[in-house]
């Protein structure tokens, strides 16, 4: 199967601005059990750790533009981080679809999209990239 | 003189790595009392990276680099030592479908050598497709000891290997620089050049060594199931 | 895991160690971990869900993988002015809950001018099969 390239670049609606809870903060720590972040820092907000960049999501529109393959998973994640985010703060979401390309693996035959979220907040400063990369099992392929 | 070489690695011009090649080389000096590697081979994913110069991190770490290819086939992933010219032209190393069978033979025709990689994986290695297709044919040797296997799949391609009697080799198939040199291969000879390793690689004077901590190597099948 | 009081650049050296740090990951955890993230599908939450789409049972998710890598590496900087800018994972394989895994990490790389640090990370399961791998960075501020 040929992957399709036409969808590289394209672009998908920002998402609504979601408030940053110092609840959602503390709820994220519990789980992953770091007590660090659930301290206020200096400026007396609540701050996330880096990690909770990647709880902010798009996957609803991307699954609805681009073609399902078979079972999907996620197959990694990059994340560039530039600021911190607090509570308080109001987080949007952009995503393009940056690469589509094949591969091999113990799974059989793949198709990987590599999506990058971009992060911005209230300040219109960029919080950080994340470059979410899906793979999708070819349908009929071995493996 | 022995020659010992991790030939399976991918540098940060692999998709899926990010290690840089004198990052690789620095660990390697530090760890060298642990893995005592003279050289590595840099088999970057579906490309052969020509105009790559490592010369100078080469002086400067005293451990040679060699520049080889992993490709996909029909019958799973593939080692390329060799490349040149002739081989680019004749093969699209971005098809993740190569006939196994033309590459081996091509390769081999136009100065190369090609060694089947992780033939106990899943999908991509030899062992699954030898359950359904036809053995190859002119395979000089398999990766016997690959640092990224999983549980069980060296072992399986131990069995290939006393099946087939095939030789042996070992890789890291690092994607990490800290990763490097877990599993490698000791020559008899001494080993300086591509075209060297490509001789001993069909000479057969080598053996793969690991040297991945509290790992036994994995067993042999008994000598009476030997061609089972 | 000890407190840290904070590493500050010139102390890190290439080979440097972070972890291991063995850790296991009850079902509840997992759970909550998914239910803060969002992620409601059934893989995450039901053994039952997850068989019927052909997986052992529960998975644990790879953002959480990747936050427990994040942390292996925050950890590790403390209360210092080291700042992690960047971590990369890759999912090798299905994470487990309830089973033993280790966190490891090194030192591979520093750019002394940039004042930045180069960190292998990953997550072996008992049979040390590296599950999950990675690779983060670390900035230091011009004097720490």
């Amino acid at each position: 199967m040929a992957v399709d390239q036409s969808l590289i670049g394209k672009q998908f609606e920002a998402t609504e601005p979601v408030v940053v809870t110092s609840e959602a903060i503390a709820a994220y720590c519990d789980a992953l059990g770091d007590e660090n972040y659930r301290r206020p820092g200096p400026d007396g907000a609540i701050v996330a750790p880096p990690s909770f960049a990647v709880t902010f999501r798009n996957t609803e529109a991307f699954f609805h533009y681009t073609p399902r393959f078979g079972r999907g998973f996620d197959a990694g994640k990059e994340v560039e981080f530039f600021a911190p985010i607090r509570a308080g703060d109001s987080i949007t979401l952009t995503s393009v679809v940056r690469e589509m390309y094949e591969k091999t693996g113990r799974s059989g035959t793949m198709t990987f999209v590599v999506l990058r979220s971009t992060l911005t907040n209230q300040r219109g400063e960029t919080v950080a990239h994340v470059d979410h990369r899906f793979v999708h099992r070819n349908p009929g392929e071995p493996g | 003189m022995a020659t010992i070489i991790d030939l399976h690695s991918h540098s940060e011009a692999s998709d899926d790595s990010r290690a840089p090649v004198g990052a690789y080389l620095n660990w390697i000096k530090l760890r060298r009392a642990e893995r005592p590697l003279d050289g590595i081979v840099l088999t970057e994913h579906r490309q052969y990276n020509r105009a790559a110069d490592y010369r100078a991190l080469e002086d400067q770490f005293d451990v040679m680099v060699l520049r080889a290819s992993e490709v996909e086939t029909d019958y799973g992933h593939m080692l390329v030592f060799g490349v040149n010219d002739d081989i680019l032209r004749r093969f699209d190393f971005s098809n993740v479908r190569l006939p196994a069978q033309e590459v081996i033979d091509g390769v081999a025709e136009l100065g190369g050598v090609v060694v089947p990689c992780h033939p106990g994986r899943p999908t991509v290695g030899l062992c699954e497709h030898y359950e359904t297709k036809p053995p190859l044919e002119n395979v000089t040797a398999v990766e016997l000891l690959n640092g990224g296997s999983r549980k069980g799949e060296n072992e399986r391609a131990a069995a290939l290997v006393d099946r087939y009697g095939y030789r042996a080799i070992g890789g890291s198939d690092s994607h990490m620089v800290s990763l490097i040199g877990l599993c490698a291969t000791r020559f008899d000879a001494d080993v300086r050049t591509i075209d060297e390793l490509v001789r001993e690689l069909k000479s057969g004077r080598y053996e793969p060594v690991d040297f991945r901590p509290n790992r036994p190597r994995p067993r042999r099948a008994a000598p009476e199931m030997a061609g089972t | 895991m000890s407190a840290n009081t904070g590493r500050h650049f010139d102390s890190v050296a290439v080979g440097e160690s972070l972890g291991p740090h063995e850790i296991v990951i009850e079902k509840p955890r997992a759970r909550a971990f998914a239910a803060a993230c969002g992620m409601d599908s059934g893989r995450f939450h039901d053994d039952e869900a997850a068989r019927a789409e052909g997986l052992p049972g529960m998975i644990i998710p790879g953002n959480f993988s990747l936050g427990l890598l994040s942390k292996l590496v925050t950890d590790w900087l403390g209360a210092g002015p080291g700042r992690l800018t960047r971590i990369g994972t890759t999912y090798r394989a299905i994470v487990l809950p309830e089973r033993r895994l280790t966190l490891h990490g090194f030192v591979t790389h520093i750019e002394r001018e940039a004042r930045s640090v180069e960190i292998d990370v990953w997550i072996e399961n008992e049979e040390a099969e590296r599950l999950v791998i990675g690779t983060a960075s670390v900035a230091f501020p011009p004097t720490d």
